[in-house]
């Protein structure tokens, strides 16, 4: 491989093995710089949020509390936000489950014309942002009578991660032989319900990975409801968000860094729950975000 | 897999395909093919286009390739495409995931909590990182990217007003890392040692085991990751819209922002939907391109 090559081999090998050294520490060196970088710009959110009198910077609090976190949840405008993020996401991960399943076992199953268009139109629909259309998007919520409507945000956000779904169960489900299934035919079970009963359970890994992804991304998703809701009492934590922070000067701070901690938890949780399935479906891969 | 042979399956496939394709046509695809329709006309949500909208021809085209900040839009997401996506998470990203690869004679430890810390920025919700870096970016002394300059003798600096887009690219690549780093360590993992082993016999150095083993191998991967981010960060709009809603002025209005104003602040649903029929475009050549990298794959 290497055209020009040291003079020798043992004088190469120990050039190495010595170099190593120095490009361990090195490594480490790089890598930890790296670190600071990832973790420094969370200061101000973890810190303000147990800090009774919090600012716009990163300050270490004179008065640690965790009155903060009672607030959000006490405060009827904090705990609505959660409640309906958590409608949100939650309704449009079921939503995703239940289609995708479908879908992707009968991709995986059945040959038929079109199948494999069917699954690189799929593909395709990744590349279209929700930015580009999102001005038809708002027309066609209106007439169908989906802004401010908890159903309308479901049904949206679901969509936007069915696509990659299927591509994700259809990958588990292929990873099931059909001779087990075959074998519980022959006992007259129903075919649907043959699939169920035994193919999901095998297919558990992938169902996984399509709720944990859709979930994270219907959860952080503020563009959509940016323009479909406008009742405060549907708004999810995303716009709550950014309406505190954008009313400047009465933000209560220490709030808002705590209801940031109560929004990135299960993001974060789930993520690394999500992060095997992440690197294997390389495919699909999280092109969302 | 098999062909399907009766009534009954053909059934099964398409009931089980509807409710999916169904969600996908309605607010995927429909959306897309409104905007072309809708850009043909001057709907608007106030005023004459809201109440008689009419078919206008290509005048919102024509507009649009007169208008100057709509290039000036295109110019700024394709420099934050370039310079946060394209240059830095790619090659940062890589670096991570070359430095974490196990290889022979290279294993470092605490690999996973490695990984794992790295994928914060991208784990948390976009609202988050966006106010996360609000306080980052804070104009005054006390913001930590200030103070960190400050030890320099610099600033401080007036980050989100004076120098928007490079803070915004700043952030971005932030962002963006983690994604890269997951896509490069899985390719990474997968290319066999063999090869590896057999250069270091040969005395090649690390330098041209990467160049000449390591690139050329996870070459695709490389493109796909390319890719990727190229058209995610092209529809990036909720990092810079709670920042800096495209300003000050227009210093930050990409295109995402520029249809958002179109429709929304101005109203002219007609006109923004001709914007994101011609960002579409763009988008649609990088499409075909990833299409044609995943194909092997179905």
């Amino acid at each position: 491989m290497a055209t020009e090559q040291a003079p020798g081999l043992s004088y190469a090998v120990r050039a190495q093995s010595s170099g190593s050294a120095i490009g361990r520490i090195a490594a480490y060196a790089i890598l930890f710089a790296f670190v600071v970088f990832a973790l420094v710009p969370f200061s101000w959110v973890i810190l303000a949020a147990f800090d009774q009198h919090a600012s716009t910077f990163a300050k270490v609090p004179h008065a640690w509390t965790l009155s903060n976190f009672a607030h959000v949840f006490s405060h009827a405008g904090g705990l609505r936000l959660v409640i309906n993020s958590l409608i949100y996401a939650g309704g449009a991960t079921v939503v995703l489950v239940i289609v995708t399943t479908l879908a992707g076992y009968v991709l995986s199953r059945f040959a038929f014309r079109g199948r494999r268009a069917l699954m690189l139109g799929l593909l395709l629909t990744r590349v279209i942002p929700p930015t580009a259309t999102i001005a038809p998007l708002y027309v066609i919520a209106i007439r169908l009578h989906l802004t401010d409507s908890y159903i309308g945000m479901i049904l949206i956000l679901s969509a936007l991660e069915i696509p990659l779904g299927i591509w994700i169960m259809k990958g588990f489900f292929d990873t099931v032989p059909i001779e087990i299934e075959e074998a519980a035919w022959v006992d007259g079970a129903h075919r649907l319900r043959t699939a169920f009963r035994i193919v999901l359970p095998l297919a558990g890994p992938g169902v996984a990975a399509a709720a944990l992804i859709a979930f994270i991304d219907a959860w952080g998703d503020f563009l959509i409801p940016l323009i479909l809701i406008s009742d405060p009492n549907k708004m999810p934590i995303s716009i709550g968000l950014f309406r505190a922070w954008t009313s400047y000067t009465q933000v209560d701070w220490g709030l808002l860094g705590a209801l940031s901690i109560v929004y990135m938890i299960p993001a974060v949780v789930f993520y690394l729950f999500a992060r095997r399935a992440l690197a294997r479906g390389l495919a699909g891969a999280l092109a969302g975000t | 897999m098999k062909p399907i042979t009766s009534w009954r399956e053909r059934l099964l496939v398409l009931a089980c395909l509807t409710p999916a394709l169904a969600l996908v046509g309605l607010f995927t695809i429909w959306p897309v093919v409104w905007a072309v329709v809708q850009s043909f006309t001057n709907r608007s949500l106030i005023g004459e286009g809201a109440l008689n909208p009419h078919y206008i021809g290509l005048d919102n085209y024509r507009s649009l390739l007169h208008d100057h900040s709509f290039y000036a839009s295109i110019g700024r997401s394709a420099e934050f495409v370039f310079v946060s996506a394209i240059l830095a998470q790619t090659l940062l990203g890589f670096l991570i995931a070359y430095l974490l690869a196990t290889r022979p004679r290279w294993r470092l430890r605490f690999r996973s909590l490695f990984a794992i810390v790295f994928l914060l920025p991208l784990a948390v919700p976009e609202t988050v990182a966006a106010l996360a870096w609000a306080s980052m970016a804070d104009g005054t002394r006390n913001g930590l990217l200030n103070r960190f300059i400050g030890l320099f003798g610099v600033g401080p600096v007036q980050w989100l007003q004076n120098d928007a887009m490079l803070t915004l690219i700043i952030i971005n690549i932030w962002r963006g890392i983690p994604f890269a780093m997951v896509l490069f360590a899985a390719a990474l993992a997968s290319t066999p040692t063999e090869t590896l082993e057999a250069s270091m016999v040969d005395g090649a150095t690390a330098w041209q085991q990467l160049r000449r083993i390591t690139l050329p191998m996870i070459r695709p991967q490389i493109l796909l990751f390319l890719l990727l981010t190229t058209i995610t960060t092209f529809g990036i709009f909720g990092l810079v819209y709670f920042l800096t809603k495209g300003g000050p002025g227009d210093a930050t209005t990409i295109v995402g922002i520029y249809i958002y104003r179109q429709a929304f602040q101005f109203y002219e649903i007609g006109y923004g939907s001709a914007a994101g029929v011609l960002m579409l475009l763009i988008l649609l050549v990088l499409g075909v391109g990833y299409v044609r990298l995943m194909r092997d794959q179905v």
